[in-house]
């Protein structure tokens, strides 16, 4: 229902790899395509993923702030370098299922915005990916047996939180992990379930958790100068299709969790999203034991450090508008 | 100049399928662009200021986006890439090595071996690079350092310059194929394909590229004899093997610690620049004035390419911005031709983009995009990835933007055009052309050896 | 005049060399960083977990305090093919012409450099490390690097522009020609061990 008028060109910049079911789920099919038939050809969007536009990923805030492209995306735990109020958002270990991640993320999305409004952008939707768990090339059976082990971490909080664990968080890009994993550079590395069934990690590790440590959970951002400049009725349809894709990305989000792991053991059946691994992995189910220990370290080391990082502000934040639904005080 | 002359012939295809309606690309201002580019190329600019300026160009004209705006991240982000730290430390490496007397040394070994072949020390030239490829994994730091070991004994000899710098240049261009390999590192970061393996692929590759360097010398040596050396004992020789001893090592340490899972194949390069200072306190002449000599000599290099990459780097960020790169790959991709012609045309892609792209700027905005098409059509990663490698090596030597040229041309003890090393590098340049079309009809030249060996 | 941009121009060198073993020596020190984390790692257990990020920084810094150096020393690459054909007193013009460039192109990146720093100060930014090491410090030492090379063009532009005016063009080539054969035969010489080869 967009009236006749000037044609709309959009440049986003979303996800890191073309090849991600959330670009060709999603992106492809409701950003790109759905916005040109909803607006009877009037939206054009062109489409990139990080690697073909050369980018880590960190720089993404920056790249829409720069007016470089209008709409962008990225993982909050990568964006909190420019913006560490993000990281509180998907700490370690704070939402052991992703009904809460969701609640957590759609509760702090306003509260987000009013730090980023200040860089002129503003996030229009938040969306999860599949559930960051373990990958590692050794048996182990609960949390208790890492300790020692060289883990592949990335971020602030999962740094605290394998630390805390009593395991060696170690420092090496991502995409050097598939061979670390495979000469024992590294002895665990941690990644969404569907991304390392993608980067067919079972080919270099042996057993995979399914407690879900964090969700990298990431959000859309837009250039807030070109979207207040843009006319309502093109601005609400901007509104409902990112509504539709927070959607359509929280139920894949929460199949590829479950998808991924299927296919990383084998199970054909449930594995229908990535590719299934042509040597099994074994599950490692989490135990009560496991979520207590998770909950402990959560509330007392990932917590109390994220808070020392982003200042005491973003504790009285969480304090406010996580700890309601987590059930876990800052401070006690 | 063979290479622009086919970058031509490619635009010109694309100006086709521009008429013809498939891509919507400005090809008449594109045209001027590269009359611009070859017309300050030809009086003498900074090759980085000159990328440089035809990123402001293009931007101005076809980008109606601030890029100036996001300039300092664009520049910032490279340059501060840890992937691309293994450069500096392979150079570093390699001037240690150098003024410790392991090159040299190397250089000799070799030569008692080589020098009465037809085409004489020319040969030496080759093997030693890819023997010091086995340790290095930079294009770069190869030519660099046997560059300034070999250019020396070619003074007042009737040794033809264009051959002498054609060869090393080739020699040079062989440190990223022949294990380590940034190249690889990087590739293997994108598309998530083992670097071990790729490793193990690249071994029958890069010997079937060295046999062709030294078919063309040895044919060379025919056309033009030179003088024989005398003639040496047996025992003269075999004793000349044991200096062959602390490269060995040296390769051993490099490529050991990646097999053995001590470090990543970025790392390596630190635990060779280690070595490098071991050996050298082994032969006592480690000491502060040569350490200091070889990180001035590294600090000079790496800024030297620096400045180019600032210049390639903006320059490819304005391409990607407006596209160029996606949208030749896809108008490749959807030809209506069997895959076999696709992949050629691909090929056919990176050799015209690394005529004028500096490598690693090259792969790293393609691969994203190719290498979907590539899975797609049915070709092994890994193969795909001993392609790529190659076709960066051939963007290193061939013109007019090599960055093996140009460290090499610094380096000339006698002054001359840099012609003399675009003329000589081309016979070599089509020779490795030769070999990555072998590879496209034996594919199995790369994929035996990781298939025998798992 | 000239005797004081000839001395300026000394004095800036120098302190571009300075910058320049500083860039050296920072490499020599990254190797050994991270020699010490893959030894700590596999022998001792502990790792310093900014090994990505530290030493990319130390990459981007070791470049830009060396520009100025490699300029000072006319290390940076030059398609000079045609100019090099042409009489000085065609080819000193054009060397000023092509310093004008690089001065212009390293003036926009020292720009792009602190309006960078700047950003990262507006976001108080800090890198995902362990460290968590504010990013305006790198990229604040990389944009003196940057503003070091801006300073070396000045210089070089000033001396090599009374030349001109003053009418010796073989001074201008001097400063900005391509490299002697006497420097780059000593340097190569010196680097192997002071022994030209057999002639084989
Ligand atoms: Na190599
Ligand atoms: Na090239």
């Amino acid at each position: 229902t967009v009236p006749p008028g000037p044609r709309i060109a959009i440049t986003a910049v979303t996800q890191p790899l073309p090849t991600q079911p959330q670009y060709t789920l999603v992106d492809q099919p409701l950003l790109r395509d759905g916005l040109r038939a909803r607006s009877n050809g009037r939206i054009e969007v062109t489409l990139a993923s990080h690697g073909e536009r050369n980018l880590g990923g960190a720089e993404i805030i920056r790249l829409v702030r720069a007016g470089q492209a209008e709409i962008g995306a990225g993982t909050l735990t990568t964006l909190s370098g420019d913006v560490p109020i993000l990281d509180g958002i998907d700490l370690s270990g704070l939402a052991p299922d992703i009904r809460l991640a969701r609640r957590i993320a759609d509760a702090m999305t306003p509260v987000a915005n009013r730090d980023l409004e200040r860089f002129g952008v503003r996030i229009l939707a938040m969306y999860p990916f599949p559930a960051q768990v373990l990958f590692c090339r050794a048996p182990f059976t609960s949390l208790a047996d890492l300790r020692g082990r060289r883990i592949r971490t990335f971020g602030n909080s999962l740094v605290d939180f394998y630390t805390a664990l009593g395991a060696q968080p170690v420092s090496i890009g991502f995409p050097e992990v598939y061979s670390a994993l495979e000469r024992g550079v590294v002895d665990c590395a941690i990644t969404g379930s569907g991304s390392g069934a993608a980067a067919r990690w079972p080919e270099v590790s042996t057993h995979i958790s399914d407690l879900p440590v964090s969700w990298a959970v990431a959000a859309y951002v837009v250039n807030l100068a070109w979207y207040n400049r843009l006319e309502p009725a093109v601005r609400a349809l901007v509104d409902d299709t990112f509504r539709e894709m927070s959607d359509r990305l929280w139920q894949l989000g929460a199949d590829a969790t479950r998808d991924g792991i299927d296919c990383n053991i084998g199970n054909r059946e449930g594995c229908r999203i990535h590719n299934l691994a042509a040597r099994p992995m074994t599950e490692v189910k989490a135990t009560d034991a496991d979520r207590a220990e998770t909950r402990r370290i959560f509330e007392q080391v990932v917590l109390p450090g994220f808070v020392r990082r982003c200042g005491a502000r973003c504790g009285e934040i969480y304090n406010q508008v996580i700890a309601p639904l987590s059930g876990v005080r800052f401070g006690g | 100049m063979i290479a622009l002359v086919l970058l031509l012939a490619l635009l010109g295809v694309v100006a086709f399928a521009a008429a013809s309606g498939a891509a919507a690309l400005p090809v008449g201002e594109i045209l001027m662009l590269i009359g611009v580019f070859v017309v300050v190329f030809g009086s003498g600019v900074y090759v980085g200021a000159v990328l440089g300026l035809l990123a402001f160009l293009i931007g101005f004209l076809f980008s109606d986006r601030p890029w100036w705006n996001f300039a300092g991240q664009t520049l910032w982000g490279p340059s501060s890439n840890y992937v691309l730290v293994a450069v500096p430390l392979f150079l570093l490496m390699g001037e240690i090595l150098l003024r410790a007397g392991l090159s040299e040394r190397l250089y000799r070994a070799l030569n008692v071996w080589l020098n009465r072949l037809p085409g004489g020390v020319l040969h030496t030239n080759i093997v030693s690079c890819a023997v010091f490829s086995a340790i290095s994994g930079s294009s770069v730091a190869t030519a660099a350092t046997m560059g300034s070991v070999a250019l020396p004994y070619f003074q007042n000899t009737a040794y033809s310059q264009r051959w002498v710098l054609g060869s090393l240049a080739a020699g040079g261009a062989l440190g990223n194929l022949i294990p380590p390999g940034i190249t690889f590192i990087i590739y293997g970061l994108m598309t998530e394909t083992s670097v071990g393996a790729l490793y193990i692929a690249a071994l029958l590759p890069s010997l079937l590229v060295t046999g062709l360097f030294l078919l063309l010398i040895f044919g060379h040596g025919l056309r033009h004899p030179l003088p024989k050396a005398p003639p040496l004992p047996l025992s003269v020789k075999l004793r000349a093997l044991t200096d062959l001893t602390p490269t060995v090592l040296l390769i051993l340490l490099v490529l050991g610690s990646i097999y053995a899972g001590w470090a990543t194949p970025t790392e390596a390069a630190a635990l060779g620049v280690t070595g490098a200072m071991a050996f050298a306190a082994f032969e006592r002449r480690l000491n502060l004035r040569m350490l200091h000599a070889s990180a001035e000599a590294t600090a000079r290099n790496t800024a030297l390419l620096g400045l180019i990459i600032f210049g390639a780097y903006l320059l490819n960020y304005i391409l990607t911005s407006i596209n160029v790169p996606q949208a030749t790959a896809r108008l490749i991709a959807e030809l209506p031709l069997p895959p076999w012609a696709i992949m050629l045309c691909i090929i056919a892609l990176y050799f015209a983009l690394g005529t004028f792209m500096e490598g690693f700027s090259m792969i790293i905005t393609t691969v994203p995009v190719v290498f979907p098409i590539v899975v797609a059509l049915g070709y092994d990663p890994i193969w795909f990835g001993v392609v790529v490698t190659m076709m960066v090596e051939i963007a290193q030597i061939s013109p007019p933007d090599g960055t093996v040229m140009y460290v090499l041309q610094g380096m000339r003890p006698r002054a001359g055009p840099i012609s003399d090393v675009f003329i000589g590098v081309m016979p070599f340049l089509l020779a490795y052309l030769a070999a990555v079309l072998l590879l496209l009809v034996f594919p199995e030249i790369a994929l035996w050896l990781p298939r025998a060996m798992s | 005049m000239l005797a004081t941009a000839a001395l300026l121009r000394r004095g800036v060198s120098a302190l571009a060399a300075l910058l320049a073993w500083l860039a050296g020596w920072n490499y020599v020190a990254c190797a050994l960083f991270v020699t010490a984390d893959i030894l700590g790692r596999n022998l001792l257990g502990v790792s310093s977990a900014a090994t990505v990020e530290v030493t990319g920084y130390m990459l981007a810094c070791g470049i830009a305090w060396a520009l100025a150096h490699t300029l000072a020393v006319r290390a940076h690459i030059r398609v000079d093919m045609l100019v090099n054909r042409l009489p000085v007193a065609m080819r000193a013009p054009l060397h000023l012409v092509s310093l004008l460039l690089l001065g212009g192109f390293a003036a926009f990146i020292a720009w792009a450099a602190w309006e960078l720093v700047d950003e990262s100060a507006l976001f108080d930014a800090h890198d995902n490390s362990a460290l968590r090491i504010p990013l305006v410090v790198p990229q604040g030492i990389w944009a003196i690097g940057l503003s070091a090379f801006v300073l070396m063009c000045a210089v070089l532009l000033l001396e090599s522009l009374l030349a001109l005016l003053l009418g010796q063009p073989r001074r201008l080539d001097e400063l900005l020609g391509s490299r002697s054969l006497q420097d780059e035969t000593a340097e190569a010489l010196e680097a192997v061990g002071a022994t030209p080869g057999p002639k084989a």
